[in-house]
């Protein structure tokens, strides 16, 4: 069984983990059916990566809970891409006393726009995977890479502005701070925890599966016929049957 | 490949991250997993705790019993009547604290229950006049509330609502169990007091309110000289509609009673369904006449040797009314004894004189009759008294015509508890427990089988009624068992010559009756309490936002956020106001001297326990203010000046500065 040897011999590459997705015997002329499974492989993967990109538009990406001794159950925030849920209005109550703004008027357009942003993101690492060329193979991950990172980043400036942006009229005068978005903190009676939730998770398995549909789209590449001449997009729209496959 | 080795770092990185999430612990909870684990290491031993408490070991076994650490929960909620306060007092079962009083026939401050707001409403319909009188009811702000009875589902309490009796104004109040609230109130047109009541029908169909001291219908004037043929007794079988949570006075109907002193009730369950029993005393119909040299009623009324224990086939009755052989007096269908008579609706069976307690035992078998003034309780058996009554087989016939059935052919038998037995109550093993007055003590006795000893527990002192846990249901529970005493006496620190009435709680689960605690109830004097399980009160904890809790939907007219706003329309004023923490909007209201002023007032708070109030000072005025609440206040600005309003619950570190000012400006002269 070549196939089998084929994957053995790759093994002392030290790339084990990778023989899971990857097609066994591609190099070592494995045939038509080797290339198409690899195919399907980056298919699918780029298929669930969006799936999982979409389930995660649908669920809390981070939660926050507050203690103090009159909350004993605790206080939740849960923000997801359009908004967030939990017990909004008893913390905008307790916000008001040290000024802070309304959280619903934060990160409006991001809200606004995050079902856009999920679409694009989809449609743009799915359509590079299938289609990107030799030369844009690389650049497949960044866009679903930066979707969970723009959502820290993003967060975290609005966590730094509220924090920073308060009421000098307020009833209480506290010194400005920013919310721990990690793991414990501590602001004024509350303690406070705070870590990714479902939809967060769903994104990072995502962004996992996207990775693995590029490792294995690169490697049908570098296998297939025309490799090094293609340009940015790929003439033979991968996951079309390819005659010339080397075999 | 270095696509590939990008890949990979990409994945290991992401690894590291996904790990750094996860090993992170949320350290309150941690905190307080390991706070609930427990705090071990007593300062001193046991025995030296008890030495120097001065406790024996039944002390601290009574005290293991009953005690409930701070963030534990009672078993058992008991329903007391509140006696001459006129609300209902909530107790926990076993630590026998008082967890709340709900306001009733009487105004409560704290909830704010008849200063002001929507609750007014439900008082003033408490207000009682005298039928064919033209004057204005009168305004009654005080009850002798006596039995409090729990809504059942096929005989068992099912938790939802709260029926009670006002004896001295004839009245019985409905309370919500879903916010432990009040809303409604009905005065009976016909009765001038009551006492058998509020018993409810095995499904609620019915709350039956059985009159006390005998009246004409309406309560007209007529001399004491007609007693005879102007006074009656009445029963009413209040229609309860469940769907609507409100007794239905167009559906309900009554039943004319001879003028004897009815005394307690109770509606039969399973075998004897659709049958209410009422014991009576007086007889006699003795009137006094004391300052004439006349006996008074206390010794007219204990003349003869036997009262009568009153059997009405309700089911029957209901089906006559139906059928418009009812006669409408002041605008209630009753059933008249010239029908109910010959129909065999109403019939009497002789009991040993003055009785007290009539109570349906859990089987539907048998009604219990506490003798009072004789030193048995009466065990009537429901099989034969059905038996009697469909065969019509009277001994005689009282003078107004109901037939009497035979004694003798009517019992089980007769058990002898003591002296003076008054109610009684049963656990899940066939025994019943009846309190047992002049003898200061409860008989445990079996209704199964009369033969078994009688066994007695003193209590302090002069006990009255008893409870037990679902102790009047189709399945009693067992376990725990109050002695409600009118003397406390030595048990309490003095506290003037008006004494606290003394409950006493029994521990069941023995073979013999143990008392294990005392609860000194310092507001009234309780009669009848019911003890239900804990997990079948399922109460709100907060309001859906702007619910009228009278009528327990969202108000019309309460306020939002955003939209407060003061509209003028002549010399009417109205203003709709939020409350949240820690501010009124709007925080200044000016009128003119004389306007009508209509405050709806809501709370936009969502959180539990997060409670305002609000007042005007000087005006009378209180409401409370839950979480979602809105209260409609209404009243003339009569006096002129300059009046704080403010948060009467201290609701936040800023609750003192939540205030405002209400003008109102004098007229110009």
């Amino acid at each position: 069984m070549s196939a089998d040897e084929g994957s053995a011999e790759r093994g002392k590459d030290g790339h084990v983990h990778l023989h899971l997705a990857a097609p066994k015997g591609i190099e070592g002329g494995g045939g038509a059916r080797s290339w198409d499974r690899a195919r399907w492989v980056v298919v699918l993967s780029g298929v669930a990566a969006v799936l999982l990109f979409a389930a995660s538009f649908f669920r809390p990406w981070w939660s926050f809970k507050l203690y103090a001794p009159q909350y004993p159950q605790g206080l939740n925030l849960e923000i997801s891409l359009t908004g967030m849920g939990g017990d909004v209005h008893e913390i905008d109550l307790l916000n008001h006393y040290i000024g802070m703004k309304h959280l619903a008027t934060a990160a409006q357009m991001e809200r606004h726009l995050a079902g856009y942003g999920v679409a694009a993101i989809g449609v743009v690492t799915l359509g590079l995977l299938m289609l990107a060329g030799k030369k844009l193979n690389r650049l497949v991950v960044i866009p679903a890479l930066a979707f969970p990172v723009v959502f820290l980043l993003d967060s975290f400036y609005w966590l730094y502005s509220y924090g920073h942006g308060l009421d000098p009229k307020a009833p209480l005068h506290i010194a400005p701070f920013t919310p721990e978005m990690f793991g414990n903190g501590k602001i004024g009676q509350f303690e406070t925890f705070a870590s990714p939730s479902m939809g967060f998770w769903l994104a990072v398995m995502g962004v996992a599966l996207a990775v693995v549909g590029t490792v294995v789209r690169s490697r049908v590449c570098a296998s297939c016929s025309r490799a090094g001449t293609c340009g940015a997009v790929c003439p033979r729209l991968m996951v079309l049957p390819d005659a010339e496959v080397r075999s | 490949m270095r696509s590939h080795t990008l890949a990979a770092s990409l994945l290991v990185a992401g690894g590291v991250i996904v790990a750094a999430f996860v090993g992170c612990e949320n350290q309150h909870e941690a905190q307080e997993k390991k706070a609930a684990a427990g705090n071990l290491g007593a300062s001193a031993s046991l025995a030296d705790l008890m030495k120097a408490r001065n406790l024996n070991e039944a002390d601290v076994e009574a005290a293991l019993k009953t005690y409930v650490p701070t963030g534990k929960m009672d078993e058992y909620y008991i329903f007391a009547s509140g006696g001459q306060s006129g609300n209902v007092d909530v107790i926990g079962v076993p630590s026998m604290r008082m967890l709340k009083v709900i306001g009733v026939f009487t105004p409560e401050s704290w909830q704010g229950y008849g200063y002001g707001g929507d609750t007014d409403k439900v008082l003033e319909s408490g207000n009682q006049g005298a039928f064919g009188w033209a004057g204005p009811a009168h305004k009654i702000r005080w009850a002798d509330m006596h039995h409090p009875n729990l809504s059942e589902t096929k005989g068992d309490y099912d938790g939802q609502y709260l029926f009670v009796n006002d004896k001295a104004n004839a009245r019985v109040a409905v309370v919500d169990l879903t916010d432990f609230s009040t809303k409604q109130i009905v005065a009976n047109p016909l009765a001038a007091s009551d006492h058998g009541g509020a018993f409810v029908t095995p499904d609620t169909d019915y709350v039956i309110e059985t009159s006390q001291y005998p009246a004409p219908l309406g309560r007209e004037y007529a001399p004491l000289s007609q007693y005879k043929d102007k006074y009656r007794g009445v029963a009413i079988f209040w229609k309860f509609d469940r769907s609507k949570g409100r007794i239905d006075p167009a559906q309900s109907w009554a039943m004319e009673l001879p003028p004897y002193t009815q005394d307690l009730a109770d509606a039969g369950k399973l075998d004897s369904d659709g049958w209410a029993f009422i014991n009576s005393f007086n007889t006699e119909m003795a009137t006094g006449g004391t300052i004439d040299g006349k006996p008074p009623i206390e010794s007219g009324s204990t003349q003869n040797d036997m009262d009568y224990l009153h059997i009405i086939n309700w089911k029957k009755a209901e089906s006559l009314v139906n059928a418009g052989k009812a006669k409408s007096i002041a605008g209630m269908r009753v059933l008249t004894m010239d029908v109910s008579g010959p129909e065999g609706v109403l019939s009497l069976i002789g009991e040993p004189k003055s009785p007290h307690g009539c109570d349906v035992t859990p089987d539907g078998k048998a009604i219990v009759v506490g003798g009072k003034l004789d030193t048995h309780a009466t065990i009537y058996d429901v099989a034969k008294i059905k038996a009697l009554v469909a065969e019509k087989k009277y001994e005689g016939k009282d003078p107004y015509g109901i037939g009497i059935l035979p004694f003798k052919d009517s019992i089980q038998g007769q058990v002898e508890v003591g002296l003076g037995p008054l109610h009684t109550v049963f656990d899940d093993k066939g025994n019943a427990f009846t309190s047992v007055f002049i003898e200061s003590v409860v008989a445990k006795w079996s209704y199964k089988d009369f033969k078994q000893p009688v066994e007695k527990l003193k209590v302090q002192y002069n006990i009255g009624h008893i409870l037990a846990a679902e102790g009047d249901t189709v399945s009693p529970d067992g376990k725990y068992l109050v002695a409600m005493n009118k003397m406390s006496m030595d048990r309490f620190l003095p506290v003037g010559p008006l004494y606290p009435q003394n409950f006493q709680l029994v521990d069941l689960t023995g073979e013999k009756m143990r008392l294990i605690a005392d609860m000194p109830i310092g507001n009234a004097e309780p009669h009848y309490s019911q003890m239900i399980k804990a997990d079948k009160i399922k109460p709100l904890k907060v309001y859906k936002p702007g619910t009228n809790t009278v009528t327990m939907s969202v108000d019309p007219n309460r306020a939002e956020g955003g939209k407060e706003r003061i509209v003028r329309n002549g010399s009417k004023v109205e203003v709709f106001m939020t409350a949240i923490r820690s501010h009124f909007t709007p925080d200044q209201i000016e009128v003119e001297e004389g306007d009508d002023v209509t405050i709806h007032i809501t709370s936009l708070e969502t959180a539990e326990d997060q409670t305002h109030g609000f007042t005007i000072d000087m005006y009378n005025l209180n409401v409370s203010l839950e979480p979602g609440k809105n209260e409609n206040i209404s009243f003339k600005a009569d006096m002129p000046g300059t009046f704080p309003m403010y948060c009467t619950e201290f609701c936040s570190a800023l609750h003192l500065e939540m205030t405002g000012y209400f003008l109102v400006k004098p007229k110009k002269k």
